[in-house]
């Protein structure tokens, strides 16, 4: 699968059936009283735990179901009613997008809510964001400092077992300032921020070389992230990919790696704000914040290539706590058009449910 | 612009311990061909890396170029104000103003190209860069020497106008370059007047009109 933009189609997930959509939708116990938008979801029954619509129970020989499949039956039926869920799939159908996940998590109320949060999805340049956690971590365990110098070259080792080289195809990184630089060398933050704002290729790859990519798995391992997060190599690894060796994510695994920056537990407070801030800079905004209202910040990182488009952001609305929210789509290889917007409509379907906002 | 000749010259087996355990001048090592050869004794100090910027080796070329160094570098030697290169630097500043004067535009020696201490995470299998006389380029002038066709162009010119060069054929693997040409003039040292490369040994026998019995210069690592 070629990143960024490449017309190859090698998709190792096939589009789930609707059937399959329409099982996991997820609601998690909030821990601050819902706001309004939120009552229709969780009229007259207990808050959910787990993934519910499933088939669960069967029929009993009387023809009477089972006290468990009853009350699954009226999960769901809830589940059906809930008019995000509805507005995401709608959304997605009328794009003619193959699958979609998406998941948030509402500071202002402690709500999560996950829509097939569990599907497992290429990272695409997603995976940046968790790259940037394994740098941090480098960082803070003394291991790198932000101004240290990388030397800047464009030839890597395959994570495949052939041992193989490859480079980042120049067309194929939206950022120039990187590969001018080859043969000299570029500070830690620089590289940083480039892999981030400009979801630099190179950039990722000079820093998955510096860290590791041992040490960055080791990172999401010991952070509890590794459930909804594969990381296995750097991007652009063609070798890699032929061998199944891919990055991956789920919807709620990039969720839990957000959070893990906003809450500034699992870094110091410095690091954190300094991801962040990288975060901020962001300078493919027509994803989740496409169509938000000019008042809301978001830190956010895109992801694109050929069969996948995602967003993983945190927004900022004025006056109110933040929410993070992972959008991640996919796609046939020939429908490369209205990627973004969809995520932004989805993104702007989110907003209106949480602020109450309709402008 | 000073002269490299104004920096200080020092016998690396005089260095703090710390030092020579990172730099291990005159130790003998052993090659990835499997071959035994003694690292450099005898370094410039060079104070800082403003320094450095400022000290001119040849007229295109200054100090900095061939001790450009990333965080693979052992961390004392990115820590220290001072930094040390083999005094043979300046045979390959010589050879690479030849090569520069024959292209006759910019030619950029990489970060790690030039001079890398034995203790560099890129020295492994004693890379001849701890000599200081190897020097990888990436680009020379606006042609990037990341294909055959150039890399091949380009070692041709080096080792026209320079024949003590060796340039690594392009290809993937060991003892060859394929994003970058590699040229070096060997394994030399370069030993200054009124100094021993060498400790004291009686078996030495003098060359006629030399020096019948060597000095005896004191014990090794003071």
């Amino acid at each position: 699968m070629r990143e960024c933009g490449s017309a190859e189609v090698r998709d190792p997930h096939p589009p789930a059936s609707k059937a399959r959509t329409d099982a996991l939708t997820h609601l998690r116990t909030p821990a601050l009283p819902l706001p309004p938008a939120l009552a229709p979801i969780l009229q007259g029954g207990p808050l959910l735990t787990r993934t519910i619509g499933t088939p669960g129970g069967s029929l009993t020989h009387d023809g009477r179901m089972s006290s468990s499949k009853k009350d699954d039956e009226k999960k769901k039926a809830r589940t059906e009613t809930d008019p995000l869920r509805e507005e995401v799939r709608a959304i997605a159908d009328k794009a003619g997008a193959g699958r979609v996940a998406v998941a948030y998590h509402d500071y202002q109320t402690g709500t999560s809510w996950s829509y097939q949060g569990d599907q497992w999805f290429h990272a695409a340049s997603t995976i940046k964001v968790p790259v940037l956690l394994g740098v941090f971590r480098a960082v803070e365990d003394g291991r790198l400092t932000l101004m240290a110098r990388v030397h800047v070259r464009n030839l890597f080792t395959s994570a495949a077992e052939d041992g193989s080289t490859f480079r980042v195809a120049a067309n194929r990184d939206a950022n120039a300032e990187v590969p001018r630089n080859i043969g000299k060398t570029m500070r830690v933050e620089d590289l940083a921020l480039h892999m981030i704002t400009t979801s630099s290729n190179l950039a990722t790859n000079l820093l998955v070389d510096a860290v590791g990519v041992e040490a960055i798995a080791d990172t999401l391992s010991k952070l509890k992230l590794d459930k909804g997060v594969r990381f296995r190599r750097g991007v652009e690894d063609d070798a890699a990919h032929a061998a199944g060796i891919n990055n991956e994510c789920t919807a709620d695994g990039m969720l839990e790696v957000l959070r893990t920056i906003e809450e500034r537990k699992a870094f110091s407070k410095e690091s954190s704000q300094q991801m962040l801030d990288i975060l901020h800079r962001q300078q493919f905004r027509s994803a989740i914040p496409g169509r938000l209202p000019g008042d809301v910040r978001v830190a956010n990182k895109t992801g694109e290539i050929s069969t996948v488009a995602h967003d993983a952001g945190i927004v900022y609305p004025p006056d109110r706590k933040p929410y993070a929210l992972v959008v991640l789509t996919e796609w046939e290889a020939s429908r490369t058009g209205g990627r973004s917007d969809t995520i932004a409509r989805i993104s702007l379907a989110v907003f209106r449910r949480l602020t109450g906002r309709k402008d | 612009m000073p002269p490299i000749s104004e920096l200080k010259v020092v016998d690396g087996l005089k260095l703090s311990a710390a030092a020579r355990r990172v730099l291990r001048p005159a130790e003998l090592v052993r090659g990835r061909d499997g071959f035994t050869r003694r690292l450099p004794r005898w370094f410039y100090e060079v104070p800082s890396w403003e320094v450095a910027l400022e000290t001119t080796l040849t007229p295109h070329f200054k100090l900095w170029e061939f001790i450009d160094i990333d965080f693979r570098e052992h961390r004392m030697l990115r820590a220290e104000k001072q930094r040390y290169v083999p005094l043979a630097v300046t045979l390959l500043a010589a050879a690479m103003e030849a090569f520069r004067q024959e292209v006759n535009t910019y030619v950029h020696i990489s970060a790690n190209g030039g001079y890398r201490s034995p203790a560099h995470e890129l020295s492994r299998f004693a890379s001849v860069h701890c000599w200081g006389i190897a020097a990888h380029l990436y680009r020379v002038g606006d042609d990037w020497l990341d294909n055959e066709s150039n890399i091949r162009r380009y070692a041709e010119v080096a080792c026209g106008v320079f024949p003590a060069f060796r340039a690594l054929p392009y290809g993937a693997g060991p003892g060859k370059t394929e994003d970058h040409l590699h040229l070096d003039l060997g394994y030399v040292t370069v030993v200054p007047h009124e100094k021993a490369d060498e400790e004291p040994d009686e078996d030495a026998q003098p060359l006629p009109g030399g020096i019948a019995k060597p000095k005896q210069s004191g014990k090794k690592g003071e």
